[in-house]
C-alpha cells in the first residue's frame, strides 16, 4: 500500500498485517450499509406511486414466477406453446417480451412468497423488494471494491454517498429495471477487474454480464467499458523487446493482449449470453430471430416526450449535453464537488496504480453508460435512469476526493500539532466527509417521494428545475399523492367515475390497496373518458398539457380543485366536474 | 500535487475547506430552495387582492407559466375558457398578473404596472394600456365561411403547449385549401396566429405548415409553422372596410392539424 499524504500511522499498516478482527468489523460495516441502502429504498417506496410500466413488470413478473414454479413443481413441462403465452407472442411487446426476464421473475416471486404466501408484505413492497436488495447489493460491491482499493473511509463514505441519492433511491424503489441494472452493470465491472488477477476460472464476470444482459439491454454497452480497459491495460503489459524488428514488436503486443487474460474474455463471450439464454425461456425457441426482435424493439424505439431546457422533445437531433447537464442537476452538489477532486486526485496519482488501473475502469464504465447519449440520436426520455451506472463512479470518486482533502487538510494541521496528528486525520475524515454525506441526506430527504421533480441546489431545487425547463416528471406515480383528495370525493355507495390519466394502468392497484375508495371507477381513456368522469386529474407534463384543454372543454371551466405542490411546484391538478 | 511536500502549505486545506463550505451551503440551499415557494396563503391572500379589484374583461396571467395551475385553482372561476385560450392579450386594458420568484408574463412583457403589491412573496401586478379594438374575429365568422373543401372546426386545441381557440383544419397533403370569409369587416391591421396542434403529430411528422392570407386575390400575409415553432403571429396592414378574406393552408403530410386564428383591429 503506497504512503498517502494525511493517512494517519494505523492507516498506513499494510491490509496483510491488520488484525482479523478489524477485517471482521470491516465486513460488518459493509453489510450494515447494505442494509441501510435497502431499508432506505424500502421505507421510501412506500410513498412513492406507482409508475405506469411498473404496472406491466408487476403483472409479467407475477406469470413468469407463476411459469418457473409449475416447471419446478412439475405442474407443466417446457413447451414451445407455454413459453409463449407466458414470455412472448406474436406482437413486439406481447407478455413484455422486449424487456428480458430477470427482474421481473424475481418480482413476480418475491410478491407470491411475501405478499401471497407468508403475508409479512404488501403487494407493491412485495413486489419492489428485489429492486430494493439489490440497491443494498450495490453498495455492498461499492464499499467492498473501495476498501480493496482505496481504504476504510473511502468506501465508507462511497457507500453513504451511493445511499444518499435521490434519484437513484427512487429508482430502486420501483419495481423496474434501471436500478438493479445499475447494480448487475457494477456488478460485472467488480467481477472483471477481479477476474483480472489471473485466476484460472473467472467465471463469475461472465456469469454476472449475463445477469445484467437478462435485466435490461443496455448491458449490451458494458463490453465497450471492458474492451476498452482490456485493451489498455494488456498493452501496458506487453513485453518491451528492445532491438527486435517492428513486426516482431507488433506481433508480440498482439499476442500480450489477446493472451493477458484470455479467460476472462471466454467467460464474457461464453458465459454472458449462455446466462441470458438459460434465464430467458423467451430464447429457448428461435432464439436468433427473438434476440433480434429484442434489439430491434429497443434501436427502434418510438421518442417520448422530454422536457429540457425549456423546449419539448420528441424527435432527434437532441443536445449533445443532456447526459452531462442532468447528471450535473440530480446529483447532489457537495458529492459532484468531492468527486471532481476525486478525479485530480486519481488523475495526479495515475502513474503510481498501475496494476489493474481501477480508476481507468470505473470511468471508462461511466463513459460506456452514457457515452450513446451525446450522439443526439439515442433517446433521453428516460433522463438519468438511462445512464444510472455512471453513479457508482461518481460516488467512489467523490468518496475519494473527499477523504484525500480530509487527509490534505489534517496534514497541514498536524505539522503545527504534530502530537494531535492521528486525531486530527480522523477528525478531518468525519468532518469533511460527513459534511458532504450530510449534504446527500438532506438532498434526497427534500427528494422524496417526488424525486423526478426534484434537482440539486445548484439548479435551485424543484421551483429551480421548473423555471430551467427541466423535466417535471414521467410514469404517471404522482397520482398517489391525490389519491386521498379524490377519496374525499368518493360517494358512499353508487359510483363517480374518474379521468384517471397516468394513473390509469395502477388505478386497480390503488384499489386493491385500499387507497382508492371502490366507489370511484376509472373513467378510460382520452376524451370519451373525461366526457364520462365527474373528477379527473392531470399529471403535469409539458406535453400533457392537452389533458387540461381537454377537461377544460369538457368540464366548462380552468380551475381545478387542488392542486399538488412538491416545493411549490405542481406536480397534479385535480378538477371536479361543475354541477349544471 | 503540493501536498507531496515534507512542510504542507497552509493552501493544502482549500479543497477540505471548499467542500465543507459547499456543503453546508447546499444543506441550507435544498431546505430553502424546497420551501422557497409561497405558500396556500400567500396565494388566498393574492387572489382575494385580484377579486377586489377584478372587473370583467379584465385578463388574468400568472407567472412562471408552469405554476399557472396553482393560479388558475385560486383565480380559475375569473378566466372564462375564451379568455384562458386566447389568441393573444392585445384585446385586454387590464390585466393582472399575479407572480413568484420575480417572473413576467409574456403577456405583460414592455408594460409598466399601475399597481403592484406582494403577499408574502406572491406579487400582484396591475396593467393597463389601450386595448385593441376588435372590429371582427374569424372564429365567431365561422358559420358563415366558405371552402373549397372540408371545413374547418372551432377548437380549443394545444398548440406549442398552450391553449388556443382555433380554427382547426387538416388539408389534402400537397393540396392547398381556401376558407374565406365573406365580407369580413375589416380595421386597420388584420392579426392572426397559425399552429400545428397535437403534439404526437408534430412528433411523428415533421413537416411544417403554411398559411398566406389573401385580401383580393394578393397576399397580404404569410406564415409557416413548423413542428416546434409553437403559436406564429402574422399581420397585415388592410384597408377598413368589408371584404373577402381568404386564408389558405397547405400541408405535405396527411393529417397536419392546422389551427389558426385571426382577428380585425381598428
Amino acid at each position: 500500500m503506497s504512503e498517502r499524504p494525511g493517512e494517519t500511522a494505523a492507516e498506513r499498516v499494510p491490509a496483510s498485517e491488520r488484525k482479523p478482527a478489524s477485517s471482521r468489523a470491516k465486513r460488518l460495516i459493509g453489510g450494515a450499509l447494505a442494509l441501510i441502502a435497502t431499508i432506505v429504498v424500502v421505507v421510501n417506496q412506500r410513498d412513492v406511486g406507482i409508475a405506469r410500466d411498473e404496472v406491466v413488470y408487476m403483472q409479467n413478473g407475477a406469470h413468469y414466477a407463476d411459469w418457473w414454479v409449475g416447471l419446478v413443481t412439475l405442474d407443466h413441462g417446457i413447451s414451445e406453446k407455454s413459453v409463449t403465452q407466458t414470455f412472448g407472442g406474436p406482437g413486439a411487446t406481447d407478455n413484455n417480451r422486449e424487456h428480458p426476464p430477470l427482474m421481473k421473475t424475481l418480482f413476480g416471486l418475491s410478491e407470491k412468497l411475501l405478499h401471497r404466501t407468508l403475508g409479512v408484505a404488501g403487494e407493491v413492497t412485495a413486489f419492489r423488494l428485489p429492486a430494493a436488495i439489490m440497491h443494498g447489493v450495490l453498495v455492498l460491491l461499492a464499499y467492498a471494491m473501495v476498501l480493496e482499493l482505496w481504504g476504510t473511509a473511502q468506501a465508507i463514505v462511497a457507500a453513504l454517498l451511493l445511499v444518499f441519492l435521490p434519484r437513484a433511491v427512487f429508482h430502486a424503489g420501483l419495481a423496474c429495471f434501471d436500478a438493479p441494472a445499475m447494480t448487475l452493470w457494477f456488478a460485472t465491472i467488480y467481477a472483471y477487474r477481479r477476474g483480472l488477477d489471473g485466476r484460472r476460472w473467472p467465471w463469475q464476470v461472465g456469469v454476472l454480464w449475463g445477469l445484467a444482459l437478462a435485466t435490461k439491454h443496455t448491458a449490451l454497452l458494458l463490453p465497450f467499458a471492458l474492451g476498452a480497459h482490456y485493451l489498455i491495460v494488456a498493452w501496458r503489459v506487453r513485453p518491451q523487446l528492445a532491438g527486435a524488428t517492428r513486426a516482431a514488436r507488433v506481433l508480440a503486443a498482439v499476442r500480450a493482449v489477446i493472451g493477458y487474460r484470455w479467460r476472462v474474455i471466454v467467460s464474457l463471450a461464453v458465459l454472458g449470453p449462455l446466462t441470458l439464454y438459460v434465464l430467458w425461456p423467451w430464447l429457448w425457441f428461435d432464439p436468433v430471430h427473438h434476440v433480434r426482435d429484442w434489439l430491434a424493439f429497443h434501436t427502434n424505439h418510438v421518442h417520448y416526450n422530454y422536457e429540457y431546457l425549456g423546449r419539448n422533445w420528441n424527435a432527434p437531433r437532441f443536445p449533445w449535453h443532456v447526459a452531462l447537464v442532468t447528471t450535473l442537476f440530480t446529483v447532489p452538489v457537495a458529492t459532484l464537488a468531492a468527486a471532481a477532486a476525486g478525479t485530480g486526485v486519481w488523475i495526479a496519482e495515475r502513474t503510481r496504480r498501475a496494476a489493474g488501473a481501477p480508476e481507468l475502469l470505473l470511468a471508462l464504465s461511466a463513459a460506456a453508460s452514457a457515452g450513446p447519449f451525446f450522439f443526439g440520436t439515442t433517446p433521453i426520455f428516460g433522463a438519468e435512469k438511462h445512464w444510472m451506472p455512471v453513479l457508482p463512479t461518481i460516488c467512489i470518486a467523490a468518496a475519494v476526493g473527499a477523504v484525500w482533502a480530509a487527509r490534505t487538510a489534517a496534514g497541514t494541521m498536524a505539522t503545527l500539532r504534530p502530537a494531535r496528528a492521528h486525531l486530527a486525520g480522523r477528525l478531518a475524515i468525519g468532518v469533511i466527509a460527513g459534511s458532504v454525506v450530510l449534504a446527500a441526506a438532506v438532498e434526497t430527504q427534500v427528494a422524496e417521494p417526488y424525486a423526478l421533480t426534484w434537482y440539486n441546489a445548484l439548479a435551485g431545487g424543484a421551483p429551480g428545475g421548473a423555471d430551467l425547463g427541466m423535466n417535471r416528471q414521467f410514469w404517471g406515480v404522482a397520482a398517489r399523492g391525490v389519491l386521498a383528495r379524490l377519496a374525499a370525493e368518493a360517494p358512499a355507495t353508487g359510483t363517480r367515475f374518474v379521468y384517471t390519466h397516468d394513473a390509469s394502468p395502477a388505478w386497480g392497484t390503488y384499489q386493491r390497496q385500499g387507497l382508492v375508495p371502490r366507489t370511484l371507477v376509472d373513467a378510460g381513456w382520452e376524451q370519451g373518458g373525461i366526457d364520462r368522469s365527474q373528477l379527473a386529474l392531470v399529471i403535469h407534463e409539458r406535453h400533457f398539457n392537452r389533458h387540461d384543454y381537454l377537461i377544460w372543454s369538457s368540464y366548462g371551466t380552468v380551475q381545478p380543485i387542488y392542486v399538488l405542490c412538491t416545493g411549490g411546484v405542481p406536480i397534479v391538478s385535480v378538477y371536479r366536474r361543475p354541477a349544471k | 500535487m503540493c501536498t507531496l511536500s515534507p512542510r504542507p502549505s497552509p493552501i493544502a486545506v482549500a479543497p477540505a475547506l471548499l467542500l465543507v463550505v459547499i456543503s453546508l451551503w447546499e444543506v441550507c440551499a435544498a431546505r430553502r430552495d424546497a420551501a422557497s415557494a409561497p405558500g396556500d396563503a400567500a396565494w388566498h391572500a393574492a387572489g382575494e387582492r385580484v377579486r377586489a379589484g377584478y372587473r370583467p374583461g379584465d385578463l388574468i396571467v400568472f407567472a412562471p407559466a408552469w405554476i399557472d395551475p396553482v393560479g388558475r385553482k385560486e383565480l380559475g372561476d375569473l378566466i372564462p375558457l375564451a379568455v384562458a385560450a386566447r389568441m393573444d392579450a392585445a384585446r385586454y386594458g387590464r390585466i393582472w398578473e399575479v407572480a413568484i420568484r420575480g417572473a413576467r408574463s409574456p403577456d405583460t412583457a414592455g408594460l409598466e404596472p399601475v399597481q403592484a403589491e406582494d403577499h408574502d412573496g406572491v406579487s400582484v401586478r396591475r396593467y393597463e394600456r389601450a386595448p385593441a379594438i376588435v372590429v371582427s374575429d374569424v372564429l365567431e365568422r365561422l358559420p358563415a365561411a366558405t371552402a373549397d373543401g372540408a371545413r374547418p372546426a372551432l377548437e380549443l386545441a394545444e398548440v406549442g403547449f398552450a391553449p388556443h381557440r382555433c380554427l382547426q383544419i387538416s388539408p389534402a397533403p400537397g393540396t392547398p385549401l381556401r376558407i374565406t370569409f365573406p365580407q369580413l369587416p375589416l380595421g386597420k391591421e388584420l392579426v392572426g396566429y397559425v399552429g400545428i396542434a397535437d403534439v404526437f403529430s408534430r412528433r411523428d411528422v415533421r413537416s411544417p405548415s403554411r398559411l398566406d392570407v389573401e385580401l383580393a386575390g394578393e397576399i397580404i400575409a404569410s406564415a409557416t409553422a413548423g413542428v416546434d415553432d409553437g403559436w406564429v403571429r402574422f399581420a397585415a396592414v388592410t384597408p377598413p372596410g368589408a371584404a373577402d378574406v381568404t386564408f389558405v393552408v397547405r400541408a405535405t403530410d396527411a393529417n397536419r392539424r392546422i389551427c389558426f386564428a385571426a382577428e380585425a383591429r381598428q
